[in-house]
């Protein structure tokens, strides 16, 4: 099979998925059908750049499914509460550490001298700095509540802390990431029942208040608000511009345009940045396919390692925080499951388990195969248990045609059948 | 016509990758109890003709012949139990399972209950490996051992089979003499018994010792067979290259090297042996001075590839010993440390430690320089590509292009992207390990003259190989190895190869 069809296949597939989708449900392209896909979609699509990442070093990330959940909580509790709650005990440190460390490697890179003794002094003043900024910023706001914004930096920054743990122990104590990862998952899942039945007031945290309220700016994680964004347009915007922006056609698209679905967007596109261009990207793939040739090529692969786990960990503390604000209430159940989901988008993308091997354009196809079919299936009418068995099939049957099985088959049946033949015929 | 006595015969075998047509029309026979050579450059499709006979490459065009009778094997597997044995160019092996259960691997001996008779599986693996004078307990893990001895357990494997039809695709690459003998006794009893044995080498001197006939083959086709009784070295070369033969050996002036020391080893030790290797390697110091090749010759296990590893920082904590660089000392605790101070290690075995074979040509080969062609993170993608492109140019890489996965690469051709590798991030400090393994005739010279050029541009190389021609004709000063010591220390003009073999004698 040729190289270019085979590459295309995934597009393809796509393609045949949607035209499917067409044929069968007649409300299936409809803008606010599209529109609620794109939202399905996107909390699972962030997971799985994420998990992306984590496969192609041949790991894999079982937490980021509770990890949504413990994010979702925290997320719900910060925005609400207006005391010092676990939450806030729990948050503000970690994101603080978070920062502090982040500011660390920058300075390690950037000021990086001969010096080992001076870089380090400068790395743990950048530390302090920055993990003093985030508290003496985070702090005064717990009383009044956390605005939508700073939970938006708090909460994932917290996530790249605990990614990063589950990395210390892969890399460090060199255990296998399956079952380190899945530790994390239940502590985080523990961890979120905790924190959450703390307050006293049951496990689920809603946003709306005694008036049916929700926090100011929660609802601009969901959907873009055309009219705020018409009022705040400057002057000299052309005039048919903030017509359709206030009433008209411009107005109608943003109101389908999903806000998380912006996000996942992002993500996958600072993913592709990083496996395409970064020299961390390389070493993804180096460490994958062969982790002995990577160490002695002079990769940091410990290193490297907990970095991966970090970004997968801030990722999903961030699809946690567009859950919450999606369904407007956290709760430790949210993202149950959430991680397989996301390892079949990877998978059907063509990302090898095996590692070394994947690419983020096979993951937004992997994710979109995944949310049309599950949202043209409840078109139709199909129950949830059939769905869920159908899903099933449907994996196994795009990794085997990930894997050339299929093609591979042919080919030999098509020698087989040439063989035949010419033994017949009389030498 | 079919010979009564052809075992296996393939007739107009063509088979093609994308991009590359690896076998043109070749047709090949081998006889009951004959040796039969295969010859030919790297990436002359040796290794895929013996693919295509044992059931790897299930679909090509062309017919096989098994006692005359057509056949295609779908798998290795039906290979095997129509009796073609083979051992493959690279190590197949499992890496966490014993000697023996590699060797039983698929074909474990059962008790009455179905369950694996571990004791007879052990008993009749030590048996095989006394035949054949390896010094591998059968329940040790595999991982850990030397390439070497890696080969030979795979060998026995081979045999084990009771093979009609037994492949060697380059078994000696990482052998020292001693097996090498031993191979070539058990080869010979083999082929009394009426066993057809194809046989690959780039070494001329194993193929004339050995076989009974030589097939070359050029660029995917078969050159021709000559009995080997009537074959000339030089004009079997000239089969093999194309060219005559005077183009390649032109002679280099040798090198002299400087005074000043580039690098000083002193009382280098692992702390606790590595696992799986008997021997443990001890206080051993050297100096290798500016523009200096430094040999290390020494028997399978003798503890060269621990003495370069080791001073590469690939053991971490566990060693032990004074470094100096260019009479600073240094701690290496890490490859990373190493490559910062300038060095860079060839390894012995390509698969495991060499290659990633997922990736590209260009990904490999810019791994280790990588660091030099990013800038803000992001890798300089034109800079990588001439950077690899002049290096695929200077190594004379056949490819079809530099994004080719490398695992689609023949053998030498994978070893030529290694020393590409390392050659590009332009070391200070190279250290070599059986560098020209699986290397033909004309591009090992080409490899010797480029040493010789570092060697001019005072760069200092260590190289361990089992070759001792080759460090005769390369190095300035050959350091002999035995049991995980330093055993003798030779300068080029008195050195000889008895003396070193005599050094390098266990007990000696
Ligand atoms: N799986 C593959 N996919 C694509 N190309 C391949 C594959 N296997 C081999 N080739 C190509 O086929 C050609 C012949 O390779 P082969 O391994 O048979 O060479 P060889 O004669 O064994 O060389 P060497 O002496 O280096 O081992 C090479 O150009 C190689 O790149
Ligand atoms: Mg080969």
């Amino acid at each position: 099979m040729p190289r270019i069809l085979r590459e295309s296949l995934l597009y393809i597939s796509v393609i045949v998925v949607f035209a499917a989708g067409c044929l069968a449900a007649p409300d299936f392209l409809k803008p606010d059908n599209q529109s609620a896909v794109l939202r399905q979609v996107s909390q699972n699509g962030i997971l799985a750049v994420g998990m992306t990442l984590v496969i192609i070093t041949a790991g894999i990330d079982l937490s980021v499914g509770r990890m949504l959940g413990l994010a979702s909580t925290l997320a719900a509790m910060l925005l609400v509460e207006k005391r010092w709650t676990a939450a806030t005990y729990f948050t503000v440190p970690a994101a603080a550490v978070s920062a502090g460390i982040l500011a660390a490697l920058v300075a390690g890179t950037v000021g990086g001298s001969r010096s080992g003794r001076r870089t380090l002094a400068v790395q743990c003043l950048a530390f302090a700095a920055a993990a003093a900024a985030v508290a003496l910023w985070a702090v005064p706001q717990s009383r009044t509540g956390f605005s939508i914004l700073s939970v938006l930096v708090l909460v994932p920054l917290a996530g790249f802390l605990l990614g990063g743990v589950s990395g210390v122990l892969i890399s460090k104590c060199r255990l296998q990431p399956f079952i380190v990862t899945l530790a994390m998952m239940t502590s985080a899942y523990g961890a979120a029942r905790l924190i959450a039945a703390s307050s006293g007031s049951g496990y689920i945290h809603s946003l709306y208040d005694s008036q049916g309220n929700v926090p100011t700016g929660v609802d601009s994680l969901r959907v873009i608000d055309a009219a705020q964004l018409a009022a705040c347009l400057p002057s000299w915007t052309p005039h048919f511009l903030s017509r359709s922006l206030a009433e008209g056609a411009l107005r109608r698209l943003l109101e389908n345009l999903p806000v998380p679905g912006l996000f996942f967007l992002l993500c996958l596109g600072a993913g592709m940045f990083i496996l395409n261009r970064l020299r961390f990207g390389r070493h993804l793939y180096a460490i994958g396919g062969n982790e002995e040739t990577a160490r002695l090529s002079g990769i940091n692969v410990d290193g490297v390692k907990i970095a991966v786990y970090a970004i997968s960990g801030m990722l999903s503390f961030l699809a946690g925080v567009l859950a919450c604000a999606q369904y407007r209430q956290g709760k430790p159940d949210m993202g149950a499951m959430a991680e397989l989901d996301a390892i079949a988008a990877v998978v059907i993308g063509g990302t090898s388990l095996m590692g070394g091997r994947g690419r983020m354009m096979g993951t937004l196809v992997g994710v979109l195969i995944f949310g049309y079919l599950t949202n043209i299936l409840s078109l139709r009418g199909v129950s949830t248990d059939v769905q869920l068995f159908i899903t099933g099939i449907i994996i196994v049957a795009a990794v085997l045609l990930q894997e050339g099985y299929i093609q591979r088959l042919a080919s030999r049946l098509r020698f087989r059948r040439r063989d035949k033949e010419s033994f017949s015929r009389p030498i | 016509m079919t010979f009564p006595s052809m075992i296996l015969e393939a007739r107009g075998i063509t088979k093609t990758f994308p991009g590359v047509v690896a076998l043109r029309n070749v047709s090949f026979a081998v006889a009951a109890g004959e040796v039969h050579a295969v010859i030919g450059e790297n990436g002359a499709g040796k290794s895929t003709l013996m693919k295509v006979l044992s059931g790897v490459h299930p679909d090509y065009e062309g017919e096989l012949l098994l006692d005359g009778k057509t056949v295609r094997f779908d798998g290795p597997r039906e290979a095997q139990r129509a009796g073609i044995g083979i051992v493959h160019q690279e190590l197949n092996l499992v890496r966490d399972l014993t000697a023996a259960e590699n060797v039983f691997l698929g074909r474990e001996p059962t008790t009455r209950w179905g369950l694996i008779d571990r004791r007879r599986m052990n008993r009749e693996a030590a048996e095989l490996f006394a035949r054949l004078d390896i010094d591998v307990a059968p329940d040790q893990r595999i991982g850990h051992l030397p390439v070497g001895q890696q080969q030979m357990v795979e060998i026995a494997k081979a045999l084990s089979l009771n093979a009609r039809v037994l492949i060697l695709d380059e078994p000696t690459s990482a052998l020292s003499d001693r097996e090498t003998a031993t191979l070539f006794s058990l080869i010979h009893r083999l082929r009394e018994q009426g066993v057809g044995i194809v046989y690959i080498s780039h070494r001329m001197e194993e193929v004339f010792q050995v076989s009974d006939r030589i097939t070359v083959l050029r660029d995917g086709e078969w050159v021709g067979t000559v009995p080997t009784a009537q074959a000339a070295r030089d004009e079997l070369i000239r089969m093999m290259v194309g060219r005559p033969l005077t183009s390649f050996f032109a002679e280099d002036e040798r090198t002299t090297p400087d005074e000043r020391v580039i690098l000083s080893v002193e009382n280098l030790s692992l702390a606790a042996g590595v696992e799986g290797r008997r021997t443990r390697m001890q206080n051993v110091s050297f100096e290798v001075r500016a523009g200096e090749i430094l040999g290390l010759a020494g028997l399978l296990g003798s503890g060269r590839t621990e003495v370069l590893e080791a001073l590469f920082g690939a053991y971490g904590d566990r060693t032990q010993g004074c470094i100096q660089i260019e009479g600073r000392p240094v701690v290496i605790r890490s490859p990373l440390d190493a490559i910062r101070h300038g060095m860079a290690l060839v390894t012995e075995d390509r698969k495991a430690s060499g290659l990633v074979l997922q990736l590209s040509l260009r990904e490999n080969m810019s791994l280790p320089s990588l660091r030099r062609l990013t800038r803000w993170g992001m890798v300089d993608g034109a800079r990588e590509r001439r950077l690899v492109d002049e290096f695929i140019e200077r190594l004379s890489i056949r490819t079809p292009s530099r994004e080719q996965r490398v695992a689609n690469l023949s053998g030498g051709t994978q070893q030529k992207v290694i020393l590409g590798k390392w050659l590009a991030m332009t070391p200070r400090i190279l250290l070599l390990d059986e560098p020209t393994r699986g290397i033909d005739v004309g591009a090992k010279a080409e490899i010797y003259h480029l040493l010789r050029e570092l060697s001019l541009r005072r760069v200092a190389v260590v190289m361990a190989s089992s070759e001792l021609p080759e460090l005769l004709e390369l190095c300035h000063r050959i350091l002999v190895m035995r049991e995980g010591r330093a055993a003798a220390l030779f300068a080029r003009e008195n050195a000889t190869q008895e003396k070193i073999l005599h050094a390098a004698a266990p007990g000696g």
